[in-house]
């Protein structure tokens, strides 16, 4: 039943980096628009996105309800060490989460959907920016526990652990994978061909910046010795992950220039699959480093009752949500492939 | 202020939003079904108005409630690291439960919103339904994760140590039931007053009449019913904690000694110093008969508990003074209502509209009260004689700068939510005239 339960954990995590991530890049392609093309991304957002915006914040909250029920050794150090970046994560998801409805359900579309959309970016900036670095934190090496010297400073155990260059690369990393996302997102649905090549021209700047952020982390952590990115490199999954999902660039490249959206779409999902799968490879089950040890997700598992229980209800649950998100994501057309 | 303060008051910030924020998302879809559903049988154009405009209430509340539940999901690890590490695989299933039950919503909800003249109207109506069952339904089960916290069961506890873990039998606790049936209602009592009250306005300043009148029955004859079923589950609410948690029920009676026949405190100033009530009124014996069903039963006072495992007294005792004022009232109120369908005329008269209108916030406060009322009862323990608060707390100073910051978002948002409201509604009466 651990298996179903670990299942479950990584298939949230993957689905909320893949739908939140386009949600958030969706904010983040506006803000790199000029303002006669903002307002058509927007609309497009809106009519793509909309249906399930309100299930994707879902994924983050069965993320954490696994983790402090299964997990909950590991999500005691999540929640204290990492206590300011996660606060501030969550102020971008509010942030952003009432931008969204505001824009769209003021009954008087006048001069404050001005400051609405100032906010959404804002928002769509910080969630991912944040995200990002709480992942940076859990494994960056950083992490100094009171248990082992009650003699830290504030500083030293709440803001070190996570305020530091790898784990702002991380942020930055996720800020543009999630505009990756979104641009290869929205070729599916642009309009006329000018949205084309908006997007077209967002999806290439954005793969460009994802490549070279990828190659950044992955030097400064070689010569910062960060155990996280040596254990990436001597991995042989975790590099076999990377290499596809390099690979995977070319045909989606020409996907994108023959205009089969769907496949388009599929690959930057592949893509994303093949990210977060390496990250986890490399380290799995050892996903919090610190910085005298790595301590093992493993590590103080809940007992087999409550897994088994919570195993069964994920099943339940399951068998009753995939088929009606899939069903709502094909109403509205946003699987087009399978049609 | 101190550190275990400033949690337990940004706990207690942040629920008091997302409460109102989830009650109106958990009970404003059944009065767009109703709707909707008369819109459907008489093809009468202004419920289909009606159903749109609160299809838009549903889903602002939704975003809401969404939002600061995602907030609140982290917060209880933030704010309680140590109380989580131990209860949450416990209670942890009535929490999975709930995320699924709110997933449901949220995928009915992606159909009902943008299903309009896509999806078959019969389905396109059920998807509502499904709305109000899959909210109803995950407000059930995170109350009984609360029950937990009053009544915890499903493992033993020994030395610091949790063992024998059944989280079936944790979710099951003894004080689910009498606490989820007491909430269900409430919401429904508090929204319904609050939706039927800002329609009630509305005929009272006679704008587009023909509309809010049909909007205020749909909502009223919810309150109503449910007003008029509360004092019953309060009843039994009352007996059970007077069995389970005497020293909460000695503290939302403000009883300081044990005695046999005690009497029912009604109103008075506590004076926790002097350990008296003062300014009261007093009713032989009613108490001993409300809490065990009989005149001459012994309710143990404060007194006879330790020092340190005594809640606080003035805040409990008058915010039950407050929840059971109000319910009384809007009980009382309810009926009113149910009479006037008898006696029609009392509806021509502004000031039936007037009263209902002034009924608007009184729903919402004593539900409020009544959360302080079983929250601060419990103090000083989180998980009932098992955890204490002040040992749940996380070990990061500072909580202040967090308390701040989450409180001016949670005013921010509540203002900025009436504000997109009031629009809607000018918007709606606009457009009819």
């Amino acid at each position: 039943m651990l298996t179903v339960v670990l299942f479950f954990l990584f298939f949230s995590l993957f689905l909320y980096v893949l739908l939140a991530g386009a949600d958030f890049g969706g904010g983040i392609i506006e803000l790199f628009s000029s303002s006669k093309n903002q307002e058509k991304t927007k609309q497009t957002i809106y009519r793509v996105m909309g249906p399930i915006w309100e299930a994707n914040h879902i994924w983050i909250i069965i993320l954490i309800v696994i983790m402090w029920i299964a997990f909950p050794q590991y999500f005691n150090i999540f929640v204290v060490y990492l206590h300011i970046p996660i606060t501030l994560m969550l102020l971008g998801i509010t942030i952003r989460g009432l931008a969204f409805i505001f824009r769209h359900y003021d009954a008087v579309k006048g001069r404050s959907q001005g400051s609405y959309n100032a906010l959404f970016k804002l928002g769509s900036i910080l969630s991912p920016l944040f995200l990002g670095i709480v992942f940076g934190g859990l494994v960056g090496g950083n992490i100094n526990l009171f248990s082992e010297n009650p003699n830290l400073t504030f500083k030293e155990i709440y803001i070190d652990g996570w305020f530091n260059i790898f784990s702002l690369l991380i942020g930055f990393f996720y800020i543009v994978l999630c505009a990756f996302i979104a641009a290869n997102f929205l070729i599916g649905e642009a309009g006329d061909d000018e949205e084309l090549n908006l997007y077209r021209k967002k999806a290439s700047y954005s793969t460009v910046i994802l490549v070279l952020t990828g190659l950044l982390i992955l030097i400064y952590g070689y010569f910062n010795e960060i155990a996280f990115v040596i254990d990436f490199i001597e991995n042989t999954y975790s590099l076999i992950a990377v290499g596809i999902s390099g690979l995977v660039l070319v045909p989606l490249w020409k996907m994108i220039k023959l205009k089969r959206k769907a496949w388009a779409r599929v690959l930057a999902g592949v893509q994303v699959l093949l990210i977060v799968s390496a990250a986890m490879l490399a380290h799995f089950p050892d996903v919090i480093i610190t910085s005298t040890k790595e301590i093992s997700m493993l590590d103080g598992v809940a007992p087999d009752s409550v897994i088994t229980v919570l195993g069964v209800a994920l099943l339940i649950g399951g068998s009753f949500i995939l088929p009606g998100l899939y069903h709502l994501m094909k109403s509205f057309q946003l699987i087009k492939l399978f049609k | 202020m101190e550190n275990l303060e400033a949690a337990r008051l940004q706990m207690a910030i942040t629920l008091i939003f997302h409460i109102v924020f989830a009650c109106i998302g958990m009970v404003m879809p059944f009065f767009m079904i109703i709707s909707h559903y008369k819109w459907l049988k008489t093809r009468k154009k202004v419920y289909l108005t009606l159903t749109k405009a609160w299809q838009r209430g549903v889903a602002i509340f939704f975003v809401t409630g969404a939002v600061s539940g995602t907030a609140l999901s982290f917060e209880l690890g933030l704010l309680w690291p140590e109380f989580m590490k131990h209860a949450g695989p416990i209670i942890g299933m009535p929490f999975s439960l709930e995320g699924a039950a709110f997933f449901v919503e949220a995928i009915a909800l992606g159909f009902y919103l943008y299903g309009w003249q896509k999806l078959p109207e019969k389905f396109h109506w059920f998807t509502g339904v499904i709305i109000g069952i899959s909210g109803v339904m995950s407000g059930i089960l995170v109350v009984a994760a609360n029950g937990w916290m009053n009544s915890p069961s499903g493992f033993t506890y020994e030395n610091g140590v949790f063992s024998n873990i059944d989280p079936i039998a944790a979710m099951l606790n003894g004080a689910w039931f009498t606490q989820a049936l007491h909430m269900t209602l409430a919401a429904f009592v508090a929204t319904g007053f609050a939706v039927a009250g800002i329609h009630a306005y509305q005929v009272y300043r006679g704008r587009n009449v023909e509309l809010h009148k049909k909007a205020f029955r749909i909502a009223i004859i919810f309150a109503s019913i449910a007003a008029l079923l509360q004092p019953i589950s309060g009843d039994i609410s009352a007996k059970d904690v007077a069995e389970r948690q005497p020293a909460k029920l000695a503290a939302l009676e403000a009883h300081y000694e044990t005695e046999k026949g005690a009497p029912l405190y009604i109103g008075g100033i506590v004076d926790e110093e002097n350990q008296e009530v003062n300014y009261k009124i007093e009713i032989p014996k009613a108490l001993s008969f409300l809490a065990f069903g009989d005149f001459d039963a012994e309710v143990k006072g404060l007194n006879d508990f330790p020092k340190d495992e005594q809640p606080p007294v003035a805040i409990v005792h008058y915010a039950f003074q407050i929840m059971v004022g109000i319910g009384t009232l809007l009980a009382i109120v309810g009926l009113v209502y149910l009479l006037s369908l008898r006696f029609k005329t009392w509806q021509h008269n502004r000031k039936f509209w007037l009263l209902f209108t002034l009924m608007a916030p009184l729903g919402y406060i004593a539900l409020e009260a009544g959360w302080i009322v079983t929250e601060v009862g419990r103090q000083p323990w989180i998980i009932y004689q098992v955890m204490k608060t002040k040992d749940a707390v996380t070990p990061m100073p500072g909580i202040f700068y967090s308390l701040i910051t989450y409180t001016s978002i949670y005013i921010v948002l509540t203002c900025v939510v009436s504000w997109l409201l009031a629009r809607q509604i000018k918007v709606l009466n606009q457009n009819e005239d």
